[in-house]
């Protein structure tokens, strides 16, 4: 085994090699941007201030650029170490040699593994201890921010397999070889959406374990179906069930998009001038203005023409809107995300002063601050102010845990919103929940649940911090800069959990919407009105009224979702759930699983006859029939595509047409006929020669 | 000596789509012979040696090699069995003795004199790059990489393809006088029908995927007659002759070809009153060239000639 990872060392090191050099040119090409940009800024530049810009490892840009390379590579070097053998004779000299199936496929996939470790491997490691070593990255670092562009390097091994699949698999229908290729797309995309971590390394794993054993299958059987070990099949069906489905996925949103042209119809929604007037905006064709009419469905009028207002003049009165989604649950349940966005999430972009940078860290509650010439980490602020350390003694702001938006002006503690002031090393307190303005803080206190359920600033001009709204578990809050509370509003909790506060500068006055929850919506059946409130500075109410809540639409099965449904496999709505983390079996859409389910039945007899066409046994027939019910149309693609169709001729007993790939009839159990003699055979027995 | 057949087959066959390359092959190779292969471009030989060697899985039948089922040949098997490819592709990237060394890896009975014997004797240097090699010299190179593990089993396809002739000399020497060993077996097929009448034991024909003939070479020479008649006009329509192979008119002359040439026959022809009657003798390639050719009656006689459409 040695001599063959050697010859496939050397084989490969060229391509190997062009790998090393693209990836570490734009690794290079990277450090080179983000050096050269942080260089403006600290000379005070201006420009947009992403927190993806100032922290690489968690930008998108990235991540995505890793993970395409490292998939480009894996899938060329494992086609590659394939095609270059492929040729007939050179198969058979690697082939013809004492050595077993599987441990050429060990030589080949270890030396694989080991260039693709040092293609993706090598500058990775070089960009990680250049992002790492203080000085050079002028942002906080978190290990957990690395897991993104780790397991998308990882994914590579994936696209590896999948190429090597394709070089080596012999179909009939050349396309079908690339279907591995689709199910390493498809991991490429359900790692991405998992809730956990560990759960998008086992998708990885489990992947690579059946493209791997696919692969040793096809090391067996020269690439063919038939001939593989056991093992080899199953995992050959599941390796290109996934391709397929993404295949007949994408021809049924074609279908769908464009042959139906059926598009979703946009829903109306309401919008409210600075005067305090609600309109009903119902959208039309692209191209076309949208149709505004007032509460009582009366289109809207312009005076001076007669006609209905230009929508871009329309626009120029709509008042400032802040909307909120207050959580109040503890952070474990109140923001389920996946490991994805949890991991490039761990920061947020909060201020930025004269020379420095000020980041709030997510999972610690406390502004790390970063000093923009030297980007050496300066300390942090949390409630009771400056520490030289990031931690600061577990003294923090509410951890959110996850990303939320921030202006850099207030923040939330348990009780408390704080105004930290970074130049000035410092923090204020701005408001504080008491039993006074919240009868629920005592009962609250002790429990994990929060208290404060959002924050958010208001920012009219967008340079002006006019106003801040806090909305805690008794009311929502309107103060002014100074922490002053302008006026407390209280909204109908928990069916209401959608809190909207509208500035009408025209008048002065503001205006609180409430919306229901999306939860007591559905169970109401959509009866649940929106609140709508006129309060002036002073907090007196002028007026209420309810309007019908118009973003409740109750799921209709149209014609595009029958075919959706139709072209879904079963299975999927069966294991998809879980990965939602919803209570299982509740939470199987049993509507879509039922027209999915009718493409499934319809599938099994299709599969069965061909089944029976071509004499396969009763086991493996049976088996597909699990398979096409579980997969349905996907699933009968890949029979199709993973079976290898023998010729049938007539029998010379029963006349019936039976495979030629079976020693004897299937109908009539005869063997096959002995060659027809010409007359012109010469044979004699052969003697051993001494 | 181990009397049981080296190759056997029964019932080979083998489809690309409907078609059969080879259909019901039942073939026995005779331990220490050498055993050649024959038939035209496309008769399923080398499809047959790659199922043999497990390159290739057969739609139904099996056989045995050295006793091992063919479709599970062990590592044991292969390092007993020597394979030359027809195209003679090696790693371009590799050196002579690179592809020596590399090979020698796996072969524990590895004999590097007999390696080294060959690519001398086709004179090839060890740091020779094999990409620059000519297709003669990297037909040596492979031959030394199949003599030198020492097989008992060697299986050449069609060695000598597309060789010039000093090439193909090269290796049809090498062939006979460093293979040739009592216990040694050779199977090769070829389209150099010079070569096998110069070393082969036995023969197989396949003619258009089927088996037609196993013999020894002799047996084959002479079942293969061709006989020259001669009349004094125009020669009479050809009669119904059992195993006729070819037969060709010209003034004056018509001369048969037959195989399973017999007492029957010689009647059948004297029928014809011919003024002269004599048996032309035939080499190999003429007898291989009449058997595996078009069948059927030709005509060179020029009125019959421009008669036809």
């Amino acid at each position: 085994m040695k001599a063959l990872i050697q010859k496939e060392l050397r084989e490969n090191l060229k391509l190997a090699m062009l790998g090393l050099i693209v990836f570490s040119a734009i690794l290079a090409l990277n450090i080179h941007t983000y050096s050269h940009w942080m260089k403006s800024v600290a000379a005070g530049g201006q420009g947009q201030r992403e927190v993806e810009m100032m922290q690489p490892l968690i930008s998108g840009g990235f991540w995505k650029l890793s993970g395409i390379l490292c998939a480009i590579f894996g899938f060329i070097l494992g086609w590659f170490q394939i095609h270059n053998e492929r040729q007939r004779d050179l198969w058979a000299f690697l082939m013809h040699r004492p050595a077993t199936r599987t441990q050429v496929f060990f030589g080949k996939i270890l030396a694989g593994l080991m260039l693709n470790i040092l293609v993706t491997g090598l500058p990775l490691t070089g960009y990680l201890i250049w992002a790492l070593a203080p000085g050079h990255i002028a942002a906080p670092f978190e290990w957990a921010m690395l897991r993104p562009v780790a397991v998308f390097s990882i994914s590579g091994i994936v696209y590896y397999f999948a190429g090597m699949l394709t070089g080596l698999r012999q179909a009939r229908w050349y396309a079908s070889r690339a279907l591995g290729l689709g199910t390493a797309v498809i991991v490429s995309m359900v790692i991405m959406v998992v809730p956990h971590f560990w759960q998008a390394l086992a998708v990885i794993l489990l992947s690579v374990g059946i493209l791997a054993t696919a692969v040793w299958g096809g090391f067996h059987s020269n690439g063919y179906y038939r001939g593989q070990p056991v093992p080899g099949k199953p995992a050959l069906i599941a390796a290109l069930m996934p391709g397929c489905a993404l295949v007949f996925g994408i021809a049924t949103i074609f279908l769908i998009e464009v042959l139906l042209e059926t598009h979703e119809s946009a829903s109306s929604y309401y919008r409210m001038n600075k005067d305090g007037t609600i309109y009903k905006i119902t959208p039309r064709k692209e191209g076309w203005d949208p149709e505004i009419a007032d509460l009582e469905g009366k289109p809207l009028v312009d005076p001076k023409t007669g006609s209905a207002p230009k929508w871009a003049e329309f626009d120029q009165h709509k008042c400032y809107e802040d909307r909120i989604w207050p959580s109040f649950n503890n952070r474990a349940n109140a923001y389920r995300d996946t490991w994805f966005n949890n991991s490039c999430n761990r920061i947020t972009f909060w201020r930025e002063t004269a020379d420095e940078f000020w980041f709030y860290c997510n999972r610690i509650g406390r502004l790390a601050g970063y000093d923009k010439k030297t980007r050496q980490f300066i300390g942090s602020l949390g409630p009771d102010g400056f520490s030289k350390d990031l931690t600061g003694n577990g003294d923090h702001f509410d951890r959110a845990g996850y990303y939320e938006p921030l202006q850099g002006v207030v923040l939330r503690g348990a009780c408390t919103i704080y105004q930290p002031f970074p130049e000035h090393r410092e923090v204020k307190a701005l408001f504080t929940v008491t039993n006074e303005n919240c009868e629920a803080v005592m009962l609250a206190t002790n429990s994990s649940d929060r208290i404060i359920g959002a924050v958010n600033e208001i920012w009219l001009n967008g340079y002006d911090w006019n106003y801040t709204i806090v909305v805690t578990r008794c009311y929502v809050h309107l103060l002014a800069p100074d922490g002053k509370e302008l006026w407390r509003a209280e909204p109908a909790y928990p069916e209401y959990n959608h809190v909207a506060v509208a500035c009408l500068e025209s008048n002065n006055q503001f205006a609180l919407w409430t919306s229901p929850s999306r939860q007591a919506q559905n169970k109401s059946g959509g009866k649940l009105p929106e609140h709508v409130t006129w309060l002036d500075r002073d907090g007196r109410v002028l007026k209420s009224i309810d309007l019908p809540d118009l973003s409740y639409h109750p799921l209709k099965f149209d014609r595009e979702r029958k075919l959706r449904g139709l072209a879904m496999p079963p299975a999927l709505f069966v294991i998809f759930p879980l990965f939602e983390g919803t209570p299982w079996p509740s939470a199987i859409p049993w509507m879509w699983l039922k027209f999915s389910l009718v493409t499934a039945l319809i599938c099994i007899p299709i599969g069965w006859w061909l089944g029976c066409r071509y004499n396969l046994s009763l086991p493996a027939r049976l088996g597909w029939a699990a398979f096409h019910l579980g997969f349905g149309i996907p699933g009968l693609l890949t029979f199709l595509s993973v079976q290898e169709w023998p010729a049938r001729e007539a029998c010379p007993n029963c006349k019936k047409l039976r495979t030629v790939d079976r020693e004897k009839c299937e109908h009539c159990g005869a063997d096959f006929a002995p060659t027809e003699r010409n007359g012109t055979e010469v044979f004699e027995p052969l003697a051993t020669v001494k | 000596m181990n009397e049981q057949p080296v190759i056997r087959t029964r019932g080979l066959t083998r489809y690309f789509g409907n078609k059969p390359a080879v259909y019901d092959l039942n073939l026995e190779v005779p331990r220490g012979s050498v055993f050649a292969f024959l038939g035209r471009n496309g008769s399923g030989k080398t499809t047959t040696i790659r199922m043999l060697l497990g390159l290739l899985q057969p739609t139904r039948g099996g056989g045995t090699i050295l006793g091992y089922d063919i479709r599970f040949l062990p590592p044991e098997a292969r390092a007993r069995i020597g394979y030359l490819t027809e195209e003679h592709q090696l790693y371009g990237w590799m050196s002579v003795g690179e592809c020596g060394e590399f090979q020698s890896r796996f072969y524990p009975r590895w004999n590097e004199k007999i390696f080294r014997g060959v690519i001398g004797h086709f004179n090839l240097k060890p740091s020779a790059r094999v990409k620059d090699l000519s297709r003669g010299e990297r037909a040596g190179l492979c031959l030394g990489l199949t003599l030198a593990p020492e097989p008992e089993l060697l299986i050449l396809d069609d060695p000598a393809l597309g060789l010039d002739p000093v090439a193909h000399r090269s290796l049809i020497e090498s062939m006979i006088y460093l293979t040739r060993r009592s216990d040694r077996t050779i199977f090769f097929s070829s389209h150099q029908l010079a070569d096998v009448e110069r070393v082969a034991d036995y023969i197989a024909v396949l003619d258009r995927s089927v088996l037609r003939v196993c013999c020894s070479l002799e047996t084959f020479r002479n079942s293969v007659r061709q006989m020259r008649l001669r009349f004094p006009g125009a020669p009479p329509p050809v009669p119904q002759i059992s195993g006729l192979l070819q037969a060709f008119r010209a003034e004056g002359e018509l001369r048969l070809t037959c195989i399973h040439y017999n007492g029957a026959t010689e009647q059948a022809l004297r029928a014809l009153s011919p003024s002269q009657m004599e048996m032309v003798p035939l080499s190999l390639e003429d007898a291989f060239i009449s058997y595996l050719g078009e069948r059927g009656e030709k005509s060179f006689i020029l009125a019959e000639t421009e008669a036809q459409p």
